[in-house]
């Protein structure tokens, strides 16, 4: 494949660019939305589960007789019993025979919080009784913790089928690397640690599972469904025919990709309905959620170089990273590809040296969040630019400047081959410039440090938000992958009823707190300009549904915008073909006009939609003979712009096209004293090309921004020495609150895309992309008094004042 | 998480409340606001096998002024506390100190005694009754004493009430005119638990320093005083020097034990910063100033 | 084992009789015993406030209240805000403002909102923020639910005006 074709954008939209108030809303207004814990089938028994004590334990004995006897509980299933009635998870990952992933844990445990019972019972409340009498002997084992300390061989070895905690290792490079090290004028480098957060949603993930045992026939709902062509993995997961399983999804009360790929919840549920014969509802509640949601963020060090000329241009990228999966690796180094679409981020960065370690520790595994480990890149690259603004004594406005890709050079090829299709750094660096009023906190900062000693200090970032990610971002760590998969598209059918009515069906849980259905309104209604609260936005399961990827890498409104332009032209195709039989005129002399079509110049001669689809559906005889009765289509949209990897993985291809652009500008206050810091101004313009719905954007651009300022400042998954987790519950994982973030100043700026649909590239992600960015820029520039440089996230006031000893000491 | 079985009690009165306490002692919890004792329920951290719910004992919900005290019933809410002008007027440290505690949901039911019974080492309301001198009331079916806070709270989640025993009174002593009091407390997010909290008050006659308290939360097992920026304080003039050193003597003897929030050191530095700037802002209300 | 209690309750304006569990939370009587499925459950743990509601006109996290402490009392619960089938102008403002994303802090959120311009008509938008710090949301980071309180006070104050 090479690049789609350029495209032309209209220049006139009615609905896109409307921030309308949201179709999804009067539902989830009146407490009616329809999340999973809302649903209940007759008979419907639930589910707990008992959670490994320990790191890293020997499973010796469990005895469950106790909990079986008690009134009320149903079932009680152990690890073995798992074994025996289901087949492990699907498993993305390097190895999987080598690191297993199972509903429940079998003959170890592997993480404190890992599954290794399961309860069925009338209620809730009994379940948790039984679990609380379920007897179990462990013998413990020595955890490994340190992350690099799992690089040393003689660890203790999370999977003994492994043979080492390194689950993956490989460097990649692309470009000159080693001469343009060497020839450097200046090489700047770092240590630099990002500590694993998560996104805890407000709810939890969740499902429902009936098993029929009279037709064989699974049917789960849950607020996760994902990558839909891949879910026969589910129905291997749980011994069935893959075409007796379908997968239903259900609106999810928030995601920020803890909910990309929750099968494990759908898997505990199927087995426990298929084992009992009875719907079996499994919620995780907020200790499971915490504990064991298998998708914890990015848990990274990194070794880092950045070599330049004196005069300040940034000419090669060098770095090891070791990132610490946890107990298994789902998703393999998929969080590297995203990192890798944009790892020299806004910059001319010609040569990039990547070496990636995974290792495996005692902990929970690593899933997606909201970034899915292209945020960490961001960070990284900005605090070496930052360093590097320092080493050379220049503005760190400039610098940027000086380095970023110009508007003339796009489509731009990074060293990796991922391209960024358009783009304009500088229009929103220097509008986020302006709507911060740089050089007014500047002098402020000058004018509190001397009159009230008050450490003020100013953060910038500029960085990318890639949108709409390929197949090949899971595979191409391979140079001889088992699975080299290709498709990761989106469907949609559109059905226009005998009256006009539409009705548009989307074959994923595309509903995560983004907004799906107002996309889907919006573009349905610039396409038949029909008023968007007339469409009627459904979801169908897997089994009688299209391929679907869902929501995640910010590319459902892209992925979903294509398939509606499909459906619509096939739609519109046989629209036409009846109006012109109808109106006895060639269908090149009409044109669609205000919901209707019409013959070009003749207003009078026309068919509103509506007359010609209750022709179409009830007239049959009244059409050319080779049109069938009714008026519906689907599109399957493929991702339209992939490229392969080069055999010698010199290039990794096109992977992850749509680039948006974001500029943040924070200011703070620290207090030297304690190490808190305050929000004092917080500035962020975005461009992620044509916006469908600004508002909504810009919703999801506040959220994120609040999301990255939890990354930076306040959250962490903490494992103790000994595995011990400390983040159980709200009152340790602190989650920011209205009064610790601030109020933030949008802006946007627009560089559609050239090939997608309007111009739209994805930007569901990018608030969090930048926020853990700019925040410790602008502590480090409140403590330059001291010279602290900020290495580490979360900033805890702790840390800060480390850094600031660090400095002094 | 769903709370273990129990056996739920609401008694009417206290008589039979406390009646019940005799009769179950450490096999039964009282259960007041809730904000503390449920989650700790909801995690089976707590499992008592009976609940005794004092919420439709309406004796127990009063504040009013007697002897120089500022005396507050079992059951009044912190929110109401927080809005009385009986607190405002005897007790204004005690009216800012709830103010710190959680969020508006938690205050509309949690207790100031149920603060107290619950002996957070991290909450405010302990620290606040320790500085100002107050005392409880516990009584039991037979009997009835007056304990002060200073000999209350032995430990994490420890206090001296038997097992028989029910707070039923919160009592406040009345500072003199002239005093200024305050309470500062650095948290991690806004009102979550404090990682060190600090209760002060100060009074000062012909410009010099005549009585002084100081206590702290967060800062070890229990909520506790500081004698050493106590006596420092005591018969000097108040100066930014001196609430300096008083931050400094604040912390000398401590060892605070670490958490997820911050270490041991790390509460000390804190504490030592608190101190001083409480004290300050405690003077800048007494008018004691620089 | 299990003691069973007596609750009843007003929810919404009706009376509703029902034997329970004495450990049964709140929550979980309103969603799973009376139907009532728009108060979300998110930490249980007293934290996160998707719980709220109001008990005799005062917000509490029904997490941490037990069901028979509600006997007597009078529930206002989502479901409650717009009885006639409509949309309260709260619910109108968040839809206006796009006060929601996901909707789950959302019934909560609108309880408290309830409540806070039931005391204060006319709040800032510093006080509306300080307010709702008990109401968690990870969607939003809080900008548009403060938006939407302020303009629905606006829309009700102009209601009071004109009525």
């Amino acid at each position: 494949m090479t690049a789609p074709a350029i495209r032309e954008h209209p220049t006139e939209t009615k609905w896109v660019g409307k921030s309308i108030r949201r179709v999804e809303d009067p539902k989830f207004l009146r407490g009616r939305g329809g999340y999973i814990a809302n649903r209940a089938l007759p008979g419907m028994l639930h589910a707990a589960l008992v959670r490994s004590p320990y790191a890293h334990a020997r499973i010796k004995r469990i005895d469950v007789e106790a909990a079986r006897a008690l009134p009320g509980v149903v079932a009680v299933v152990t690890g073995r019993d798992a074994a025996e009635l289901c087949d492990p998870l699907p498993d993305f990952g390097p190895d999987p025979s080598k690191h297993t992933w199972r509903l429940l844990a079998n003959d170890k445990v592997r993480y404190v919080g890992e599954g290794v019972a399961a309860v069925v019972a009338e209620n809730r409340y009994v379940a948790e009784d039984a679990c609380s009498l379920i007897e179990i002997d462990y013998e413990e084992l020595p955890p490994i913790v340190d992350p690099e300390g799992a690089l040393e061989s003689g660890s203790p070895l999370v999977h003994d089928a492994l043979g080492s905690n390194i689950a993956y290792e490989r460097a990649f490079r692309f470009g000159e690397v080693a001469g343009v090290f060497d020839s450097a004028d200046v090489v700047v480098e770092d240590r630099l640690r990002w500590h694993r957060s998560g996104g805890q949603p407000l709810e939890p993930v969740g499902a429902i599972a009936s098993y029929d045992p009279a037709t064989g026939m699974m049917t789960i709902w849950e607020n996760s469904l994902t990558f839909t062509s891949y879910i026969f993995m589910l129905a291997n997961t749980l011994k069935i025919p893959s075409n007796k399983l379908d997968v239903i999804p259900v609106p999810a009360g928030g995601s920020f990709g803890s909910k990309l790929w929750a099968v494990k919840p759908a898997a505990i549920a199927g087995m426990l309905s298929k084992l009992i014969g009875r719907p079996v509802q499994y919620m995780e509640d907020r200790a499971d959620a915490l504990s064991n949601n298998d998708h914890d963020g990015s848990d990274r060090i990194y070794y880092v170089q950045l070599a330049a000329t004196r005069d300040g241009r940034i000419t090669g990228l060098k770095l090891r990273t070791i990132d610490d999966y946890g107990a298994y690796i789902q998703f393999g180094v998929g969080h590297h590809g995203n990192a890798l679409a944009q790892v020299t981020g806004p910059y001319r960065i010609e040569a990039v040296e990547y070496t990636v370690q995974a290792v495996l520790t005692n902990k929970c595994q690593q899933g997606a969040y909201r970034g899915f480990g292209s945020e960490v890149n961001n960070w990284m690259v900005e605090r070496m630019v930052d360093l590097l603004a320092r080493e050379l004594g220049m503005d760190r406005r400039e610098i940027r400047r000086k380095n970023f890709i110009q508007p003339d050079q796009f489509p731009y090829f990074i060293p990796t081959g991922n391209v960024y299709d358009s783009g304009d750094y500088e229009a929103v660096l220097d509008k986020a410039l302006a709507m911060a009023d740089w050089d007014h906190w500047q002098r402020e900062k000058v004018r509190l440090r001397e009159e009230e000693g008050r450490y003020i200090g100013i953060g910038l970032c500029s960085c990318q938000e890639r949108s709409v990610f390929s197949a090949t971002e899971f595979w191409f760590w391979f140079d001889e992958p088992a699975a080299p998969v290709t498709s990761m598209p989106e469907s949609v059918t559109l059905s226009v009823d005998a009256l006009g009515n539409i009705t548009a069906t989307l074959y994923s849980c595309a509903f995560w707190g983004n907004s799906p259905e107002t996309m889907v309104a919006q573009l349905v209604a610039e396409e038949f300009d029909v008023d968007p609260y007339s469409v009627n936005v459904v979801y169908a399961g897997t089994n009688q549904g299209l391929p679907a990827t869902g929501p995640g890498g910010s590319r459902f409104t892209v992925m979903i915008a294509g398939a509606i332009e499909g459906a619509s032209t096939k739609i519109k195709k046989k629209a036409f073909e009846i109006a012109a039989h109808l109106l006895e005129a060639s269908a090149d002399d009409l044109e669609w006009h205000d919901g209707g079509i019409q013959v070009k110049g003749s207003p009078d001669a026309r068919k509103a939609l509506g007359e010609v689809a209750i022709m179409a559906h009830l007239f049959k005889h009244s059409l050319p003979a080779e049109i069938e009765s009714g008026l519906e289509a689907s599109q399957v949209f493929d991702h339209p712009y992939t490229t392969m990897p080069s055999d010698d993985r010199s290039s990794l291809g096109v992977f992850y096209p749509f680039m948006g652009h974001a500029c943040h500008v924070a200011v703070v206050e620290v207090d030297p004293e304690t190490g808190m810091v305050d929000f004092l101004k917080y500035v962020a313009v975005h461009d992620c090309g044509t916006l469908v719905n600004p508002r909504s954007l810009e919703g999801h651009m506040v959220g994120g921004i609040a999301q990255g300022i939890g990354t930076a400042l306040l959250e962490e998954f903490v494992y103790d020495e000994n595995g011990d987790f400390q983040s159980g519950n709200f009152l340790n994982y602190l989650i920011p609150t209205s009064m610790d973030v601030p109020e933030v100043d949008c802006g946007h700026h627009v560089t559609p895309s050239p090939y997608t649909p309007y111009g739209i590239k994805g930007g569901g992600e990018g608030g969090r992309m930048m926020a853990p960015a700019v925040i410790p820029a602008a502590i480090e520039d409140a403590l330059e008094p001291f010279g602290a440089r900020i290495r580490e996230l979360p900033a805890t006031p702790e840390r800060v004042l480390a850094a600031i000893e660090a400095a002094q000491g | 998480m769903k709370s273990a079985p129990f056996t739920y009690h609401a008694p009417r009165t206290l008589g039979e409340a406390l009646v019940l306490k005799r009769e179950l002692g450490d096999q039964a919890r009282v259960l007041a606001g809730g904000q503390s004792l449920m989650p700790l329920m909801h995690l089976r951290l707590a499992t008592p096998a009976h609940l005794i719910d004092i919420n439709r004992i309406d004796e127990l919900n009063y504040i009013r002024t007697a002897d120089g005290h500022l005396v507050i019933g079992a059951l009044t809410r912190q929110m109401e506390a927080m809005s009385s002008v009986v607190v405002a007027e005897k007790s204004p440290l005690l009216k800012e100190t709830i103010g710190l505690v959680g969020h508006a949901q938690i205050r509309h039911r949690g207790t100031i005694a149920g603060s107290v019974a619950h002996a957070d080492p991290s909450a405010e309301i302990p620290a606040t009754l320790l500085a100002m001198g107050g005392e409880l009331v516990a009584r039991s079916a037979s009997d009835e004493r007056l304990v002060g806070a200073a000999d209350f709270f032995l430990g994490p989640f420890t206090t001296a009430l038997s097992e028989d025993e029910i707070i039923t009174e919160v009592r406040v002593p009345v500072w003199p005119e002239g005093t200024g009091s305050a309470f500062l407390e650095l948290s991690r997010i806004y009102h979550g638990f404090p990682v060190v909290g600090v209760a002060a008050l100060v009074h000062l006659s012909d410009g010099r320093i005549d009585r002084a308290a100081v206590a702290l939360c967060g800062m070890s097992g229990t909520a506790i005083r500081a004698p050493g920026a106590e006596q420092v304080l005591v018969g000097s003039e108040p100066t930014v020097d001196l609430v300096a050193e008083a931050g400094k003597a604040a912390v000398a003897g401590f060892d605070p034990p670490g958490d997820v929030h911050g270490s041991g050191e790390y509460r000390r530095k804190v504490g030592r910063a608190y101190v001083r700037r409480t004290l300050q802002a405690a003077f800048d209300r007494a008018g004691g100033g620089r | 084992m299990s003691d069973q209690v007596h609750v009843g309750v007003r929810v919404n304006a009706r009376v509703y009789q029902a034997e329970v569990d004495a450990r049964m939370a709140l929550v979980d009587f309103l969603r799973d015993h009376l139907g009532l499925t728009g108060t979300n459950m998110g930490c249980e743990q007293g934290v996160c406030g998707a719980c709220t509601v109001l008990v005799d006109g005062i917000s509490v996290l029904s997490c941490l209240m037990l069901a028979v402490q509600a006997d007597g009392a009078e529930v206002m619960t989502v479901e409650g805000l717009a009885l006639d089938g409509g949309l309260h102008p709260l619910q109108e403002a968040f839809w206006e403002k796009q006060g929601l994303q996901c909707g789950f802090c959302t019934p909560g959120m609108l309880l408290r909102g309830y409540e806070i311009l039931v005391e204060n008509p006319d709040p800032t938008a510093t006080e509306v923020r300080e307010k709702i710090a008990g109401n968690l949301c990870r969607c939003t980071g809080y900008q548009f639910i403060i938006e939407s309180i302020l303009e629905a006070a606006s829309r009700m104050r102009a209601e009071a005006t004109s009525g």
